[in-house]
């Protein structure tokens, strides 16, 4: 959890000071335009989700190229999960930040607390989820205890195992509601769509250094 | 020393006229925009679309900007403390040698001796990397298109698309001599290459350095958006993380980050999002695997706040994007090299002067036809040609003027300023240049308007004015 910090402990630097002093010199002469109120436009939340949220997160996901799966029951998941995961190496957050008992599919899995080099061999990351964004199929994983920042960004393919309770409508809708939550991570990722680069002559080109591949297994 | 088209060696030699004129003549950098620019423009419209109101969305994000402009200073105290209170040490720096000497000591008092880093304009501001290499570190750009640039030695030449200006065969034969491989033309055999190359570089690596595209004020978190996931592997797997932030780069909070982020994508390269969107709060914390034992943040001033206390202020509320420099018909022209500088394009013409001093970058101002396409496509509405105009008067009172032509201008302005004088005037001038025209074209103008047509011809002058047209026409009408 981030700590509540004493005024000493920031160190006032000469260069901290001499900045500081500038930014409020030239506040007094900048000519920063004045935009009016009523040009404000409109409020968080004022757009509206259209469908299920489920329908859109998958729609829009797919869309990226992820590979989308919803399923009816927590035998069904646990299946798909083993279908994909099966004579693989896996690296897999923790037991217990797995849903559907998922981790009985991916027991000998490598974990956040193996050896890197072990860690970074994974042909599958699996992991839970934080939050699934439906207008832009994201999703959202904070670095928590047992959910490894290396189980989403290592293995060349990332299945993510998603609740009902996880979808959001919009990314401002997730900070809200979970604001605590997000608070006690070092880190929030929002992983949309497989790794990719344009680089070379804006050619779409899939998988660079995070996984080529996610798919997104959406349960009861 | 390097022969690439974007070295600082080869470039510092030229005018900026010498290097547009270069840039024009260049074949191979026509094919590469020519791949690129047109793209740009459509993706970006597509993606505004996908918004419910994306006109709304821009105005909210720039009185969100402008306001967070008008409260800076106590903004940026607000953003230390909470950037300390998450853990992180917060260093300012008040130039770019400062910045450089700030890392290299981090460097040092950690014992690192391997740095990747994400893509980050404020380091290639600065020239880190020569910095860093100059301490005996070694380091690697791993971004695919800075991956790119590090291997021939060159300079990106667009904020977010660094190797705008090649094509994939320039890319291909320079992998091919560099790092040994069998040429390919083939965008995803050149992909794998770089990354093959960068994993073992991820997981060696001591300290991972980046920019940031935002710092969160309310609750100090550093945004970082990329497509390819090098950015995650900068800042997970190195014990050191560094970023390297200009003191503009402020949003008050989550919910306006929230605002940003449908807009910055959706400029930049035209997608909803980018693959990645991370917020970092800190090193790692107890009971976490994975991320920095250590975080810096490195705030650097670098004539930031000499441009704040004058007209150009409005341009630190710049995202980035790069959708002005795919919207100017100057740079699609010339790309980004011409304009000598690290920033480029129409918000490269304002910045530079401000971070240099107009008089180390008098002539940027003027690489534009102020047709206002960048203000148009500007996720923050900025004012672009206002404030090169702005520009331009400071660079012309810079130096004094030939006495030709300010005896000329002043002897328009008693002709302009004379209805009937005007006229008459105006009257001569057509008769004149309708007399040198060649098919409707005057190629060479006389006097003090061979400036004019020494680049450019000038279309000859209709037999009538538009007033005599208008009066003949409307005298018809009524008597029709």
């Amino acid at each position: 959890m981030a700590r509540p910090v004493d005024c000493e402990e920031i160190v006032v630097s000469d260069a901290r000071t001499a900045i500081l002093d500038r930014i409020d010199r030239a506040l007094k002469t900048a000519r920063i335009p004045v935009v009016s109120a009523g040009a404000r436009g409109v409020q968080p939340g004022e757009f509206g989700p259209s469908g299920t949220l489920i329908d859109r997160f998958v729609a829009e996901a797919r869309a990226l190229g992820v590979e989308a799966f919803v399923e009816g029951s927590p035998d069904a998941v646990r299946a798909r999960l083993a279908l994909l995961t099966d004579g693989r190496r896996v690296l897999a957050w923790n037991p217990d930040r797995l849903p559907y008992g998922a981790d009985a599919v991916v027991s000998g899995a490598a974990r956040g607390s193996s050896p890197r080099d072990e860690q970074a061999a994974a042909d599958v990351g699996v992991t839970g989820c934080h939050g699934a964004i439906a207008e832009t199929g994201s999703l959202a994983l904070l670095s928590l205890p047992g959910c490894p920042r290396a189980a989403s960004l290592l293995p060349p393919l990332h299945v993510a195992l998603v609740r009902p309770d996880n979808f959001f409508f919009g990314m401002g809708d997730f900070f809200e509601a979970r604001t605590d939550q997000i608070a006690a991570a070092s880190n929030c990722t929002f992983v949309t769509g497989p790794s990719r680069t344009a680089d070379i002559e804006l050619s779409l080109t899939i998988g660079v250094h995070g996984p080529a591949r996610v798919i997104v297994i959406v349960g009861p | 020393m390097s022969d690439a088209p974007g070295s600082p060696e080869r470039l510092a030699l030229l005018g900026f006229g010498d290097r547009a004129r270069a840039a024009l003549a260049d074949r191979q950098l026509h094919v590469a925009l020519d791949r690129t620019t047109a793209q740009f423009g459509s993706r970006r419209l597509a993606a505004l679309a996908t918004l419910d109101d994306a006109d709304a969305v821009r105005d909210r994000a720039r009185a969100t900007k402008m306001d967070a402009l008008r409260g800076l200073g106590d903004a940026l105290r607000m953003f230390e403390r909470r950037l300390t209170e998450n853990g992180a040490r917060v260093h300012w720096a008040e130039t770019d040698a400062d910045a450089n000497r700030i890392v290299v000591d981090i460097a040092r008092q950690a014992g690192v001796r391997r740095v990747v880093k994400g893509k980050t304009m404020v380091s290639e501001e600065t020239h880190l990397n020569g910095a860093l290499e100059g301490a005996g570190l070694e380091v690697v750009e791993t971004d695919l298109g800075e991956y790119i640039v590090q291997l021939g030695h060159d300079r990106p030449s667009h904020i977010i698309a660094p190797i705008v200006h090649m094509t994939r065969e320039q890319v291909g034969r320079l992998m091919h001599e560099r790092l040994q491989v069998p040429y390919s033309d083939d965008t995803e055999t050149l992909a794998r290459y770089a990354r093959e190359r960068l994993r073992a570089a991820f997981l060696r690596a001591d300290m991972g350095i980046t920019g940031a595209n935002f710092g969160v004020v309310e609750n100090g978190a550093i945004c970082l958006v990329t497509n390819e996931g090098n950015g995650r592997m900068v800042t997970t797997l190195p014990r050191v993380h560094v970023v390297m932030m200009g003191i503009e780069k402020l949003v008050p909070t989550m919910a306006d980050l929230d605002r940003f982020l449908k807009l910055l994508a959706r400029s930049a390269t035209g997608q909803k999002l980018t693959a990645y969107t991370t917020l970092l709060r800190g090193p790692r914390r107890t009971g976490e695997d994975g991320g920095p034992d250590d975080m810096h943040v490195v705030i650097l001033d670098n004539g930031r706040s000499s441009i704040l206390a004058g007209e150009t202020a409005e341009i630190l509320g710049c995202i980035r994007c790069g959708a002005c420099l795919n919207a100017c018909p100057v740079y699609k022209n010339i790309g980004g090299h011409a304009y000598g500088a690290v920033y480029m394009g129409p918000v490269g013409a304002i910045v530079t002067p401000g971070i240099r001093g107009i008089e180390q970058a008098a002539e940027l101002p003027g690489a534009s036809s102020l047709c206002g396409a960048c203000r148009e496509v500007c996720p923050i509405r900025l004012d672009i040609p206002r404030m090169l105009l702005a520009l331009r008067s400071a660079a012309v009172r810079l130096t004094p003027q030939p006495i030709a032509l300010r005896l000329g201008l002043k002897a328009f302005a008693r002709i302009a300023s004379r209805p009937s004088v005007y006229r008459a005037a105006m009257s001569a001038m057509r008769r004149v240049l309708r007399a040198r025209a060649r098919d409707g074209w005057i190629t060479r103008a006389p006097g003090l308007a061979a400036g004019w047509t020494r680049f450019r011809d000038f279309k000859a002058p209709a037999a009538q004015t538009f007033e005599q047209q208008w009066r003949a026409r409307s005298t018809a009408r009524r008597s029709s």
